[in-house]
């Protein structure tokens, strides 16, 4: 049942861990396919994908949500994202299946990155909302 | 309200024929347009210039045509990757630039270039004028003003006078 004030989010799971994103955000779970490098120096990016004409980033979010230690990614979460003044399509490598959840937000603690821009609790589990664009400002910054 | 044109930039439909060529593993492109003449690494003449080889490490050789001087850029070294084993020169038409790769593919004519993604924030913003798709196949256009550019021409162009007096790039 969805209480009134409960949005909806997409969990992706990150080896151990289940981070969200905004479910109006998701536009498809991709099954793998093959990303294509090109020399670049541009943190996070490990390529792009092409979907149906159009080229796609691809923003390996483990590394720095997980560290190295992720497991191998076995789809793409492809979400709209704000980079700058416009809307981009970025592909998130994830490491199994998501799930579509409805939930109502909890508070920050204040003690969370700057690209964390809210928290789900489920039960016994706290999965935190990532602002992909915040994420990918930060580490081109970094 | 934002147009769909705002939201999603379209390609360039522009057909354009590109050089097809090979840095270190990599795929990339070039405009026909922008290529004089490719060549073997045969008549190149080591590059050092005091400091100025020190600043523009990728700058490796001269090579003397037809009374101009070129300066030949290791597109590795360009493009920040491993170093490579290039066989070939790109004389670049219009600058005084060559440019040394490992290998030169086929002339194609591409029928669109893409935007490279906002996300791509670093030096490849002037790497590339953007992405073309190749039978399915992600290849960069490179800016080929970008090997090397005004300033460091400019740095080139004031190093050789002092060493050689006066000399026309």
């Amino acid at each position: 049942m969805i209480a009134e004030g409960d949005k909806s989010y997409v969990l992706f799971p990150l080896g151990e861990k289940r981070f969200a994103l905004p479910a109006e955000t998701v536009t498809e779970l991709a099954r793998p396919d093959s990303v294509q490098t090109f020399p670049h120096r541009t943190p996070l990016l490990t390529g792009v994908l092409v979907r149906r004409g159009r080229i796609v980033p691809v923003c390996d979010v483990a590394q720095v949500l997980v560290g190295p230690a992720a497991p191998p990614r076995r789809f793409y979460l492809i979400a709209n994202c704000k980079i700058g003044a416009r809307q981009e399509l970025t592909a998130v490598p994830v490491t199994g299946e998501c799930e579509l959840a409805s939930a109502a937000l909890v508070p920050l603690t204040g003690k969370e990155p700057p690209y964390i821009s809210g928290l789900l609790t489920l039960g016994n589990e706290t999965v935190e909302i990532v602002a992909l664009e915040k994420l990918i400002c930060v580490e081109a910054t970094a | 309200m934002r147009s769909r044109k705002q939201l999603r930039p379209q390609p360039q439909a522009a057909r354009e024929d590109v050089i097809v060529f090979a840095v270190s593993g990599f795929k990339l492109a070039i405009a026909a347009g922008a290529v004089k003449e490719i060549r073997g690494m045969e008549d190149l003449h080591p590059f050092t210039l005091g400091g100025i080889s020190a600043q523009i490490a990728k700058l490796q050789f001269t090579l003397e045509r037809n009374g101009t001087t070129y300066f030949v850029v290791d597109a590795a070294q360009h493009f920040q990757l491993p170093p490579s084993h290039p066989s070939r020169v790109m004389v670049l038409r219009n600058v005084p630039t060559g440019v040394l790769v490992d290998s030169t593919d086929r002339i194609m004519e591409i029928s669109a270039l893409h935007a490279l993604p906002p996300a791509f924030t670093h030096a490849e913003r002037g790497w590339y004028r953007g992405l073309a798709v190749v039978s399915g196949q992600v290849v960069p256009v490179v800016n080929h003003g970008a090997f090397l550019n005004r300033a460091e021409l400019e740095t080139l162009r004031a190093g050789l006078e002092r060493v050689r007096g006066v000399v026309t790039v």
